[in-house]
């Protein structure tokens, strides 16, 4: 059984398909991620699950990859904070919470802002261009290089759900390319699907992030490191002070415009 | 009901323990306290030991239910302790604990209080103190039951 904890989890789904189903019965949503590395073990842990919960999951999983053997996952250290269910966040989290929250309010605005979509005037392509600008000055360059630089620099980067974070990140920032290819061509289809494509790219990034990854990382971060994270925070906070509210009224301004075309979309 | 009707934090209560068995290993828990004052009146924000440090903020309770305080809540931090019930001249405490965050630039401040309500009080200094620092810190805050066990901890 071993060996199987040990096992990328989209290539085990891929063996055992009813694994799938079974994760989702515990609310572990790997069967859309579109990266799958994560090993079986580190799932296991990150979901922090109640200990009842973790070893009824262990053993449908056993009974399944392999049938008649026992398996479970040790569960040293990582009882302590917040429980099972409830989030709760450090302040350096909180901060990073935030800043998706913005970002989420940008990318519900995608389809608004795709809808009939004008890549031929100035105009036009200068409204892709800031949404560009958006994604590539406040989500990539201020958040994830918080995230890249400092936060993920607390862990072993050779973790596989780093690395499915780092994937992410680079297919977000493939999608960016793409658009201004695409605008590039006047092909008003391409910078559509790219930004949707970036837009499914980031809600499940950010949601994977909110839900599990950052739990867990406060899980394991020493006080003395939240100290430490939180303050270098603040430090790239302050640097991008300027930008963070110009950002901000961006979002707001094209809330203004788009918010009931969104509604319209919604209903 | 108990027949008991004043302050949680006065109630008579006796935890029944055994002895430990005659001729058992004792083992001797080194502290690791490592500095002195450690009463938030006489504490001084300007010590060296307080400088970019952990501190914690204890109840004077803590550690005398906690029996391993030492090693898992002071370790590697700098003290002060108080009493939110009883103390006087709490207005103190809070410039004091503000100073903390301002000029001795602590990294955290864990408040580490008992489950008595009173105790609150102490997170509620730290709570105002933050408030008016021009310097934010993070704050966690761990509850502990009268048998020294930790029941919730938390960031503010």
């Amino acid at each position: 059984m071993e060996q199987f904890l040990q096992s990328p989890i989209k290539e085990l789904i891929g063996r055992f398909p009813a694994l799938g189903t079974i994760l989702e019965d515990y609310a572990i949503g790997c069967v859309p991620c579109s990266v799958g590395t994560c090993l079986l073990r580190d799932i296991v842990e990150i979901h922090n699950l109640s200990p009842g919960d973790e070893e009824e999951l262990m053993g449908r999983i056993a009974a399944v990859v392999a049938p008649g053997q026992a398996v479970a996952v040790p569960r040293s250290g990582r009882d302590r904070a917040a429980g099972p269910g409830k989030v709760s966040y450090s302040p350096p989290m909180k901060m990073l919470v935030e800043e998706h929250r913005r970002i989420l309010r940008f990318v519900a605005l995608i389809p608004a802002l795709t809808a009939g979509l004008d890549v031929e005037s100035a105009e036009g392509r200068g409204r892709i261009l800031d949404a560009v600008d958006f994604i590539r000055s406040y989500a990539d360059r201020f958040h994830h290089a918080k995230e890249e630089d400092l936060l993920f620099a607390c862990f072993d980067e050779g973790l596989e759900i780093l690395k499915a974070m780092h994937e992410d990140h680079r297919r977000g920032r493939a999608c960016v390319q793409g658009v201004l290819d695409a605008l590039a061509r006047r092909d008003a289809g391409g910078v559509a699907r790219n930004l949707a494509e970036y837009g499914e790219i980031l809600t499940e990034h950010i949601r994977k992030e909110d839900e599990i990854l950052y739990p867990w990382m406060d899980r394991n971060l020493t006080t003395r490191q939240v100290g430490e994270l939180y303050a270098r925070f603040r430090e790239v906070d302050e640097t991008f002070l300027e930008a963070g509210e110009r950002y901000e009224a961006f979002v707001r301004s094209l809330e203004g415009q788009y918010l009931d075309a969104v509604a319209e979309v919604g209903r | 009901m108990s027949g008991f009707s004043g302050c949680p934090g006065s109630r008579m209560l006796e935890f029944q323990k055994e002895d430990t068995p005659e001729g058992a290993a004792e083992v001797r828990i080194a502290s690791q306290l490592r500095q002195w004052p450690i009463q938030l009146h006489l504490v001084s924000p300007a010590a060296p030991y307080f400088q970019g440090a952990d501190v914690l903020l204890a109840a004077d309770c803590a550690a005398f239910a906690m029996g391993n305080f030492h090693n898992e809540h002071l370790k590697g931090k700098g003290l002060a302790i108080a009493c939110p019930k009883l103390d006087e001249g709490q207005e103190a405490y809070v410039a004091k604990i503000r100073a903390l965050f301002e000029e001795a630039r602590i990294n955290t401040l864990t408040v580490l209080i008992m489950q008595v309500p009173c105790c609150q009080g102490l997170v509620a200094l730290a709570t105002e103190a933050l408030r008016g620092s021009s310097r934010k810190v993070p704050v966690r805050y761990v509850v502990a039951s009268l048998q020294g066990e930790v029941l919730q901890e938390d960031w503010l």
